[in-house]
């Protein structure tokens, strides 16, 4: 099973004039842990609703396990999804929904999601409306779960929860992908959200792709380099600079290409990934801005 | 899928169901006051009118009377109803509370989940409807017969099936109101001034070209006239009896010349120099006037209503078909 659970090419969603999502070219191996990692407003949430088919682009392809994203009952039944906020039915009880999963899911596993609501410690019976942010979001994780999807994607789900909830949450999914070889997506502008579970990362800035790839290749491909005071252009040849910083005296460089450096003037560190993926961002913040928004 | 829509809808339903047999035992309760009353007109063999009559003012001043009032306003507000709380919150409230987004994600695709949404909330509909139209025709048989006026604009839209058209209609309209406007309170509103726009709209524009009218124009009978006013400036207005058992559409006095006839009157014998209305009477008498009335009778009493009903279903199935294809566009 090589061919990608992902695989976008040139995919765009535009609102009006407002663009959401720009020429977004993506390839996603299998098996993976993916976490989608970009400031608010960066095009996470529009890059996911395309991947399940809540939105459709407006222009480019996305092809997800396969198929066109909610092109039928079969294509839904690979694909799970936890909307951001984790929506349920507040007057409706938890087993309701387990009964809604059961009857409208051909794979659907009631043991799991049996156990892990008694895991949970939550009674069935009891209605939703009634529960914690944090419990609603491991209902809406259940149902996706349970569902054995090929593709497990979670929006956001632990952007609303308080700590407690969010860690609760982060060690259950941990769980899940370590015990299933199911391929997750997962977005969230929380950076340290990622270390913990993700293998591969992408970097979405600004509607556009900054970065994509497994974390061990990004790290081993990235270096920060340390030395007297000079300018991008004084680095030796072949290396893309993603941030630069600069005291009176001192230069630090992060760097793409993890080719060793001779220069001994400059001394070579790994990137940890929390440090490279707020590297990539703050390069979008920093870089120069499109004139008509600099002369607002 | 059907299951979970009547998970969701199981309570509505019931609300529904316990209304209905509320508004039916008091239909049941008063049944025999109009069962005794019709007595005297049914043993009447001839020259039965002040027998009918006699029925009409007793059953008014009866219980029955307000169940009757109550169950004409029942039947035009129970399609509202519908169409307000069954028909506007079914998408809007899942757009609104996010649910749509748990809903779609499970693998029944979005066609499928609406189709077991509008089939079944929708058959609910008809059935509640079509079930109170029938017990309110069958109560109401006999005062309608004795009034001769289930073909007149108020009482038609309460009687038959025009009631299920309608029930269906705003039900489906809500559902599409919902589903553009996406908030259920805004939705809701629509609905309503919706439904009441068509509805009225029926009467009022439609509905008397739904069926070929009766066009006559026989001589004014003076000894019957519905109304008659004469102004200061001897200007008058006649207005000729009303055709029995029938909707009458237009009815106007005309000259033999086929002018509609508001006078002027001979101040000798009309007015208040004239002398009294008989003097009046038998001078109009000598003007040739006819009465030229446009109706439907109650016979066509039927063949309106399929066809009305027929007409409310249909742009019901219209705005299904937009929902259908709405609903792929909504994210």
């Amino acid at each position: 099973m090589t061919s990608p659970v992902l695989r976008a090419e040139g995919l765009t969603k535009r609102y009006g004039q407002r663009v959401a999502l720009s020429d977004c070219t993506l390839s996603v191996p299998p098996g993976r842990v993916v976490g989608l990692v970009g400031p608010n407003g960066a095009g996470k949430t529009t890059l996911l609703q395309l991947a399940v088919g809540m939105l459709s682009p407006t222009a480019g392809t996305i092809e997800v396990v396969g198929g066109r994203p909610a092109s039928g009952a079969a294509q839904l039944a690979k694909v799970g999804f936890v909307a951001q906020d984790t929506p349920t039915y507040a007057n409706l009880s938890i087993a309701d929904h387990l009964r809604l999963g059961a009857r409208t899911n051909p794979r659907w596993d009631q043991r799991t999601a049996e156990e892990r609501i008694a895991q949970l410690g939550l009674d069935p019976g009891q209605k939703t409306g009634r529960l914690s942010g944090g419990q609603r979001a491991q209902i809406a994780l259940t149902m996706a779960i349970a569902k054995r999807p090929e593709l497990l994607i979670l929006d956001e789900p632990v952007a609303a929860l308080d700590p407690m909830a969010r860690r609760e949450f982060m060690v259950s999914l941990a769980a899940y992908t370590a015990e299933h070889r199911t391929s997750v997506i997962f977005s969230s502008h929380v950076v340290s959200d990622l270390e913990r579970v993700c293998d591969y990362v992408i970097v979405l800035v600004a509607s556009r792709v900054r970065i994509a790839g497994g974390v061990d290749e990004l790290t081993a491909g990235h270096q920060r380099l340390t030395g007297t005071r000079r300018t991008a252009a004084d680095l030796p040849a072949g290396l893309q600079v993603v941030e630069e910083s600069h005291t009176s005296r001192q230069s630090t460089f992060v760097v793409r290409g993890g080719v060793p450096v001779e220069d001994p003037t400059l001394t070579a560190e790994p990137v940890d990934l929390e440090a490279l993926v707020l590297a990539y961002m703050s390069q979008a913040v920093t870089s120069p801005r499109p004139e008509w928004e600099a002369t607002r | 899928m059907i299951w979970f829509t009547w998970r969701q809808f199981r309570t509505s339903a019931l609300i529904a169901v316990a209304v209905l047999a509320a508004f039916g035992i008091l239909l049941l309760l008063t049944a025999g006051t109009i069962t005794d009353l019709y007595a005297e007109v049914a043993a009447c063999s001839s020259d039965c009118d002040a027998v009918t009559e006699n029925f009409l003012i007793q059953v008014r001043d009866s219980a029955a009377g307000t169940v009757y009032h109550l169950a004409l306003a029942v039947l035009y507000v129970a399609p509202a109803l519908i169409g307000v709380f069954w028909g506007a919150p079914l998408i809007a409230r899942e757009l609104e509370a996010g649910t749509h987004r748990l809903a779609w994600n499970q693998s029944v695709t979005r066609t499928r989940w609406l189709a077991a949404k509008l089939a079944l909330v929708g058959a609910a509909s008809a059935a509640a409807a079509g079930l109170l139209s029938v017990i309110v025709t069958i109560w109401a048989e006999r005062i309608d017969s004795a009034a001769g006026d289930r073909i007149t604009p108020l009482v038609y839209g309460a009687r038959g099936i025009a009631p299920v058209g309608y029930a269906v209609f705003a039900f489906v309209l809500g559902v599409t109101c919902g589903m553009l406007v996406r908030r259920t309170m805004p939705a809701m509103a629509a609905t309503l001034a919706g439904y009441i726009a068509a509805v009225a709209s029926m009467p009022l524009w439609i509905r008397t070209h739904l069926a070929p009218a009766r066009h006559e124009t026989p001589a004014l009978d003076l000894d019957s006239l519905a109304m008659m006013g004469i102004r200061q400036d001897g200007s008058v207005d006649v207005r000729g009896g009303d055709v029995a058992n029938a909707w009458t559409v237009s009815n106007q006095t005309i000259t033999p010349g086929g002018e509609v006839f508001h006078g002027p009157v001979d101040p000798n014998f009309c007015g208040p120099g004239g002398g009294g209305p008989e003097r009046c009477h038998a001078w109009l008498g000598t003007l040739g006037l006819r009465q030229e009335v446009v109706y439907h009778p109650d016979s066509q009493f039927w063949t309106l209503q399929w066809i009305e009903t027929g007409i409310f279903l249909a742009l019901a199935a219209l705005l299904a078909g937009f929902c259908f294809w709405w609903i792929r566009r909504l994210a």
